[in-house]
């Protein structure tokens, strides 16, 4: 404790664990594969819509995963939604400068959209078969997705929701006075960096187990996933040097980790990777694609338990 | 001691132990920096706050304080300023000459003169454990005779062999009898001592004193104690220049200076020393006996001792002539002094016992009172028991099984016939017959224990109403703040439905010992009809029983001591309290007024404080011999011209002038000069050589516990000569310097627990502050025994052997004694074989020796082995 | 709102007797670790280790011996929530459950915890943790329930030596002055107080008067607000993801045409 490196050292780890991992992960996939369908509904071409269905098809999901994740993680899970509402004054509960509280608000807001879209998705490839559906919502529903303008709207709004619960958890780590975590103003940047990487790497897996690498969309996906991964090879970098003397935390096995767990087989060994063969094999694009997805889970492991362990 | 300048804490652990009674010294500090100072063998939570950290050996403190002692006399300051002369002539028996017949340890090597072989005690009972005593005639007085002086010990002095009397009188010559007694007292007068107030003559106490602690310098000190020279030296110079006539130190201590074969002789020393400092009667001066359970005073004061009545009368014995209450009187009466007045006590002390069959003719009914005829405090008792000599035991509110020399006693326990224990829990005592080690390792059998085990539940004491008497003899009532659940009853409903019904056994019984019984007045039936359906006794009927009242008529409650007769006119169980129930609706112990903050006051009116609600003993020394306060800062009581006034209550003859000389052929207080501030010595004077009194010298003398791993440094006599022993089977002794059992070993408390565990073990908010034994060991230590931080180690003792934790700290010191390194190991003591945290029973390892005076273990210092494993 | 309440403590004269803790724990009704049948941990007389949500008050002992034993220390202080004027744990609690009271103290609900632990991670002392019983966050309510009964808080009424004194800060503060004078005085010229005037997170409410650095007690020497980093973190995080949104742009860059319309070739996922 006497030569402890920084101030944060002096404080109790909030026993987050396994629960919030997968959170920080799965939430990230969610943010960013809604990202990535809504860049593709504006950017892509008619040939990449199934590319940015699937998308959706994955964001919804995750997001109910993520909350379920979050809400077990509490110790009274019954009271979830005292994050929504004050419970004494049943008075909506928002903290503009509490991350936790905007997070769950954001989380309920991409929810929704998360949900239109899927829905929309469904719609578009008539997949809403039970009568109920084809009578009231399908048409509806159909509105959601480009070109209806309402469909624009709900991808742009329903885009940036996904990246903000993709990058809000790292400046939830940072509003805290836990070692690493609130010693570096960077996680934010780093995490929705990250999910933007993984994400891409999903998409590009399941796309390739469709046998869509025909898709133009695909061949842009793995561009992209070449920038994301330098950029957050980059990120990671400036992480480590704001970190400063708090960098001690990460002196010991989570450090090894990261290196040899992260940095090198998730980041740079499929960097190496994409810019090595412009044409990719089937085999590449699978290692890769799962290299980045293990490595972005793995560098939410590392973030969390490094600092939880001190 | 919020007064003190200068808190000397030694022999004992007083913020461990005693932290309400330790925001006193802590005050003193914050309030006007007064320096504190810790004395003990390891560095406790009284040491973090100290000034000044002294580390000892364990059982070196005789030759600490008489360091302290050697250092006073022979200082400048104290042989300059006037102060310390004035008081010590006038205020001390410093002046006083000494039989030629006497001779020093100083000249003897150890012992002092009238050493002999033990005869005294009778055959009925073997167990007084002396192999020797002292023949005291040559301690006395120039000129005087055993007794004259004062009370003598109760079961070893010479001329207390059966028959033959203590004091003076010739057998066979006609007793002056009574009442009025004081012709009888008046027949026991003698002429007073001779003095030599220059303090010049070889044979004054002064230079007795002077030449018996000659050997005790700074250097034999740090030999004897291992507390380097100069740090002894800064606590004598810390001491010296706070004592004088504006400023004021006081010592405290505890069990840390009794539990030991010499220890009524260590705060005899401290007395010596805080008398040659003027530390008496003053405010912040003085000695603090921290007392140990709550109301343990009250417990000596209305005794749950062998050897006394209440107030502190000897009890009647077979050992001494005390065949009818006029020989008891003359035996025990010191004609002058406040003490002359004890025929008023003991009858009025017989009348509350007998009643109204308590008559003149039958001396107050004291051939009914029993008379002891040995020694029967604890260790002796267990020791009996453990023979088959005891049938039936009644452990109320103690856990023997492990709180002293366990195996031997729970041994002892296992020769009863009943036992009854009345507890607030089920522990070890109660179950020493189920879980008790020596039964969990099949050593021995339960269905071989014939003793049959009879369990009251006990009421807590906020389920009691009743008193409590504190260390500062301080009582105050305690309200009942809950009803106790269940059976659950209180000790004094136990005790007075005990008396009643044995009072219907003996009903009608003729045999003259059951006379007794039949007499006793035991009527104390609660006001309150609930209460006295469940038979609960009345808390203010005894509480008056106590303070006394007009025998004649009982509503009229005596107004104090001073009121009491010898003729049975008065009824009062203990004079010492008389005054606290003055009028039956003023009682005294529950009134809780404080002075206001900020002036000087003694808090008169918070409870009531006995003798006479006296703050302060002996405070007509907080005068000057003309009567004038030695100082304004120090000031306390004084003489205003025509009476004694000040904060406090004056302990004198309330108008007796300063110049006042005494009465010729006076008895009692009439006896003594205006000086004579120490009204209960029969000379009036503080006592810095004791001439009667104590059976092992009239002077402190180091001598080694009786296991000690290094020869006296000071004298060839090893231990103390007359030290008690019983030689039991478990009870084997160490041979000096053993190298089987090279370490000093203590024992003592810690905050977290109380006492055998009973009271916390059972407590988890307690239990998880200490859960586990543990022994406090040095890193020193450690190193050479291969012991890491919470290693399990092995602890052997000559009598056994147990396991705990060994917590390694620099707390914990390395000595240099005698040019030798001597490591110290510490434990504290409270654990056992029930409760929710278990654990070993320290005193398994104890010793079972005692204490010459009064019989009290010597738990604070003897020897072990310490090894890994 | 009353004036501001809160403790000073003074460890010079704190004896370690633990009075404090168990005070606490009775009123609190608290319960004890592993039910009391704890294990020792050898670190001085400190078994119960940390503040949590279970010890409100904890007392720490710091042994400090050279070798020698020359003028060896053993700091003895009882810690507690710091009811700071400017509170991490209130800040980022996201339901509210973290109140600031009349007192200016700060107290948590237990009706309205949840038990997402933000404030745990947020307090820069270390002082909130779960209790296992309530399964929400607890910690040091400055007595309130005492307080709004006009009784002194369990703890400082417990301390028999004065070492945690309660009353008005600006009160507390005039005193703890007085004492840090007083030590200088007398020589102890390390004395400083903890935490009393409003550099610190705009002033501790329980303040402390300390003779050595605070690392030495396990006080962090410059506790911050969590919220230093909430504007530089979202900043960055805007800045990541236009980084993103970049690259999106760049690599679908050789896409951009006009929309897609209808459902597009049926490749089925
Ligand atoms: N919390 C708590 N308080 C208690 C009790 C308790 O069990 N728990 N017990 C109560 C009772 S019954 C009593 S009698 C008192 C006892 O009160 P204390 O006498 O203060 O208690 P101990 O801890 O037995 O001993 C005090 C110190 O004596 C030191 N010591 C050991 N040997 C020697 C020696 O030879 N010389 C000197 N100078 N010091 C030595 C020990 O290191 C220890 O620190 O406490 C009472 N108060
Ligand atoms: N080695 C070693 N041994 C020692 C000591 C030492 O320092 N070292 N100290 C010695 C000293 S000073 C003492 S005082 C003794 C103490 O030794 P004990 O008196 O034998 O031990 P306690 O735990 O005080 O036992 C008190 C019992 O009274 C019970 N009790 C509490 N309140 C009540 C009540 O109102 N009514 C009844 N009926 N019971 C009640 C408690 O539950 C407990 O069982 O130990 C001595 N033994
Ligand atoms: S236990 Fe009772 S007697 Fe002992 S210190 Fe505490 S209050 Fe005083
Ligand atoms: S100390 Fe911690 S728990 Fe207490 S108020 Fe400050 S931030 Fe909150
Ligand atoms: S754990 Fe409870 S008190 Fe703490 S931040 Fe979450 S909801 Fe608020
Ligand atoms: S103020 Fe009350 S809750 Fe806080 S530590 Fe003290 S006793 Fe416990
Ligand atoms: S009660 Fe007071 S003295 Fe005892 S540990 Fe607590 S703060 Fe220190
Ligand atoms: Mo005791």
């Amino acid at each position: 404790m006497i030569d402890a490196p920084s101030s944060t050292w002096f404080t109790t780890n909030p026993h987050w664990q396994w629960y919030i991992v997968l959170y920080f992960f799965i939430g990230g996939l969610a943010g960013g594969c809604y990202f990535l369908a809504a860049l593709i509904d504006h950017l892509g071409r008619v040939e990449d819509r199934p590319l940015a269905r699937l998308g959706y098809y994955v964001a919804f999901p995750a997001v109910l995963l993520s909350g379920l994740l979050l809400t077990l993680d509490l110790s009274r899970p019954l009271r979830f939604w005292h994050m929504l509402i004050e419970r004494n004054t049943f008075e909506p509960m928002f903290k503009a400068w509490s991350p936790m509280s905007i997070g769950s608000w954001a989380l309920l807001a991409f929810g929704l959209f998360s949900f239109i879209s899927f829905m929309g998705a469904l719609a578009e490839e008539d997949r809403l078969r039970w009568p109920a559906f084809r009578r009231l919502q399908w048409p509806a529903f159909r509105t959601t997705r480009p070109p209806a303008v309402t469909g624009l709207i709900v991808a742009v709004l329903g885009g940036l929701a996904g990246l903000f619960v993709a990058g809000y958890t790292g400046v939830l780590l940072a509003v805290t006075n836990r070692p690493i975590w609130s010693d570096t103003p960077l996680l934010g940047m780093l995490f929705i960096v990250s999910a933007a990487s993984t994400s891409t790497a999903l998409l590009m897996l399941l796309a390739q187990r469709y046998g869509w690498r025909a898709l133009p969309g695909v061949a842009a996906l793995q561009r992209m996933d070449g920038l994301v991964l330098a950029l957050e090879l980059l990120v990671l970098a400036a992480v480590v040097v704001s970190l400063g003397s708090a960098l001690r935390g990460w002196l010991n096995a989570w450090g090894a980790l990261l290196l040899f767990g992260v940095i090198i087989p998730g980041l740079i060994v499929p960097l190496v990777l994409s810019w090595r063969q412009r044409r990719f094999t089937e085999a590449s694009i699978a290692t890769m694609a799962a290299l980045v997805l293990i490595g972005g889970f793995l560098l939410r492991v590392v973030v969390i338990f490094s600092s939880e362990t001190i | 001691m919020r007064e003190s300048d200068c808190v000397v804490v030694m022999g004992s652990n007083m913020a461990e132990n005693h932290p309400v009674a330790f925001r006193w010294p802590m005050a003193a500090k914050v309030e006007h920096g007064a320096k504190l100072i810790h004395v003990d063998p390891r560095f406790t939570r009284t040491s973090a706050v100290a000034d000044i950290y002294a580390p000892v050996r364990a059982g070196s403190d005789i030759a600490f304080l008489g360091g302290l002692v050697n250092y006073v006399i022979n200082s400048e300051r104290w042989n300059r300023d006037p102060f310390f002369r004035s008081w010590v002539v006038n205020y001390t028996n410093a002046a006083t000459l000494i039989s030629d017949q006497y001779q020093d340890a100083e000249d003897r090597d150890g012992v002092f003169s009238g050493l002999m072989e033990y005869k005294a005690g009778v055959p009925e009972w073997p167990y007084n454990g002396f192999t020797q005593q002292y023949e005291n005639a040559s301690w006395q007085y120039a000129g005087t005779r055993v007794g004259d002086q004062g009370r003598t010990a109760a079961t070893a002095q010479s001329g207390e062999t059966p028959g033959t009397k203590s004091g003076m009188g010739t057998p066979g010559a006609p007793q002056p009898s009574g009442p009025p007694y004081d012709a009888l007292v008046r027949s026991l007068l003698k002429p007073p001592a001779a003095r030599d107030e220059t303090l010049q003559n070889p044979r004054c106490v002064f230079q007795v004193v002077k030449r018996h602690f000659s050997r005790y310098t700074p250097e034999m000190v740090e030999r004897a104690s291992g507390c380097p020279r100069d740090t002894f030296l800064k606590v004598a110079e810390t001491i010296l220049a706070n004592s004088g006539a504006d400023r004021t130190t006081s010592f405290a201590y505890a069990v840390a200076w009794t539990q030991h074969t010499n220890g009524v002789q260590i705060i005899g020393c401290c007395a010596l020393l805080q008398l040659l400092l003027g530390n008496f009667g003053r405010p912040g001066a003085g000695i603090m006996a921290l007392r140990g359970h709550a109301s343990i005073q009250g417990s000596t004061d209305v005794p749950t001792l062998y050897h006394s009545i209440h107030g502190y009368m000897a009890h009647p014995t077979a050992l001494k002539k005390h065949d009818t209450l006029e020989d008891y009187l003359a035996a025990e009466t010191v004609p002058t002094g406040y003490w002359g007045n004890m025929p008023k006590f003991v009858v009025s002390y017989l009348k509350s016992m007998y009643g109204d069959t308590a008559t003149v003719e039958n001396g107050f009914g004291y051939d009914w009172h029993p008379k002891i005829f040995g020694d029967h405090s604890h260790l002796p008792m267990f020791v009996a028991m453990n023979e088959g000599k005891v049938r039936g035991m009644f452990c109320i509110g103690q856990n023997p099984a492990t709180s002293l020399n366990a195996k031997l006693e729970r041994a002892a326990m296992r020769k009863l016939e009943w036992l009854v224990v009345k507890d607030n829990w089920v522990h070890e005592t109660a179950n020493f017959w189920k879980t008790a080690p020596e039964i969990q390792s099949g050593e021995v059998s339960p269905a071989d224990i014939k003793t049959e085990v009879f369990f009251f539940p006990a009421a807590q004491v906020a389920e009691t109403e009743g008193t409590f008497t504190n260390t500062q003899r301080m009582m105050q009532t305690h309200y009942k703040a809950a009803e106790a659940p269940g059976d659950c009853r209180t000790d004094v409903w136990f005790t007075y439905q005990l008396g009643k019904r044995l009072k219907k056994l003996y009903a009608d019984s003729q045999a003259p010992r059951d006379q007794g019984f039949r007499n006793l007045t035991f009527d104390f039936e609660h006001e309150d009809p609930k209460e006295r359906q469940i038979g609960e006794p009345s808390a203010v009927k005894l509480l008056k029983e106590m303070n006394g009242y007009q025998t004649a008529d009982p509503s009229r409650h005596l107004a104090g001591f001073g009121e009491l007769k010898d003729d049975g006119s008065t009824t009062c169980a203990s004079w010492i309290y008389s005054g606290v129930f003055p009028a039956p609706d003023r009682n005294l112990a529950a009134s809780k007024q404080p002075d206001p903050p900020g002036q000087p006051g003694a808090h008169l009116n918070w409870g009531f404080a006995w003798p006479a609600n006296r703050r302060l003993l002996y405070n007509r020394a907080s005068a000057d011999p003309s009567g004038k306060p030695w100082s304004e800062r120090k000031k306390w009581v004084w003489w205003d011209g025509s009476k004694w006034t000040g904060y406090d209550v004056p302990d004198f003859a309330g108008t007796k002038a300063p110049s006042a000389q005494p009465k010729p052929g006076g008895i009692g207080l009439d006896a003594l000069s205006g000086t004579d501030a120490f009204i209960m010595k029969g000379d009036g004077v503080g006592w810095l050589y004791v001439p009667t009194g104590l059976v092992d010298g009239p002077l402190p003398t180091q001598y080694e516990p009786a296991e000690s791993p290094i020869r006296n440094p000071l004298y060839k006599q090893q231990s103390s000569p007359v030290f008690k022993y019983w030689k039991q089977d478990g009870n084997p002794l160490a041979s000096v310097a053993d190298p089987n059992f090279p370490y000093v070993i203590t024992t003592y408390r810690l905050t977290e627990h109380y006492l055998s565990g009973a009271m916390s073990r059972w407590l988890p908010a307690l239990t998880e502050l200490m859960p586990e034994l543990f022994i406090e060991i040095s890193p020193e230590l450690a190193q050479e025994k291969g012991i890491a931080n919470l290693d399990r180690v092995r602890i052997s003792t000559p009598r056994g052997q147990i396991r705990a934790k060994a917590l390694v700290t620099r707390r914990i010191r390395p000595l240099q004694i005698d040019g030798r390194t001597l490591h110290q190991v510490g434990m504290p003591w409270h654990w056992g074989y029930e409760g929710v945290v278990k654990g070993e029973i320290v005193n398994e390892l104890t010793a079972l020796v005692g204490d010459p005076n009064v019989t009290i273990h010597e738990g604070k210092a003897f020897v072990c082995n310490v090894e890994k494993g | 709102m009353a004036e501001p309440m809160g403790f000073y403590t003074d460890t010079t004269v704190c004896i370690g007797c633990k009075a404090c803790e168990v005070a606490c724990k009775e009123w609190n009704q608290l319960p004890a670790t592993a039910g009391g049948a704890n294990t020792m941990s050898g670190d001085s007389y400190d078994n119960t280790r940390r503040l949590d949500g279970i010890h409100w008050r904890h007392v720490k002992f710091i042994e400090q011996f050279p070798e020698s034993r020359q003028d060896g220390r053993w700091l003895l202080m009882s810690d507690v929530c710091k009811h700071c004027v400017q509170a991490a744990c209130l800040e980022v609690c996201p339901t509210g459950a973290i109140i600031r009271t009349e007192f200016d103290t700060v107290v948590i609900q237990s009706n309205t915890c949840n038990g997402c632990r933000d404030c745990i991670a947020a307090c820069p002392f270390g002082v909130i943790d779960m209790n296992p019983v309530s399964g929400t966050a607890q910690k040091c309510t400055l007595c309130y329930d005492r307080l709004q009964n006009g009784l002194e808080p369990a703890c400082s009424k417990a301390c028999p030596t004065d070492s945690i004194q309660f009353g008005t800060i600006s009160e507390l503060r005039a005193r703890a002055q007085k004492r840090v004078d007083q030590l200088h005085q007398t020589g102890e010229n390390r004395a400083y107080l903890y935490g009393a005037d409003e550099k610190m997170l705009g002033g501790l409410n329980s303040f402390y008067l300390l003779v050595d650095r605070p690392e030495v007690y396990g006080l962090p020497p410059e506790p911050k607000m969590p919220s230093r980093n909430l504007v530089p973190g979202s900043v960055y995080t805007v800045l990541g993801a236009i980084m993103v949104g970049l690259a999106g742009l760049f690599s679908f860059r050789d896409r951009t045409s006009s929309l897609g319309t209808g459902p597009g070739p049926e490749v089925r996922p």
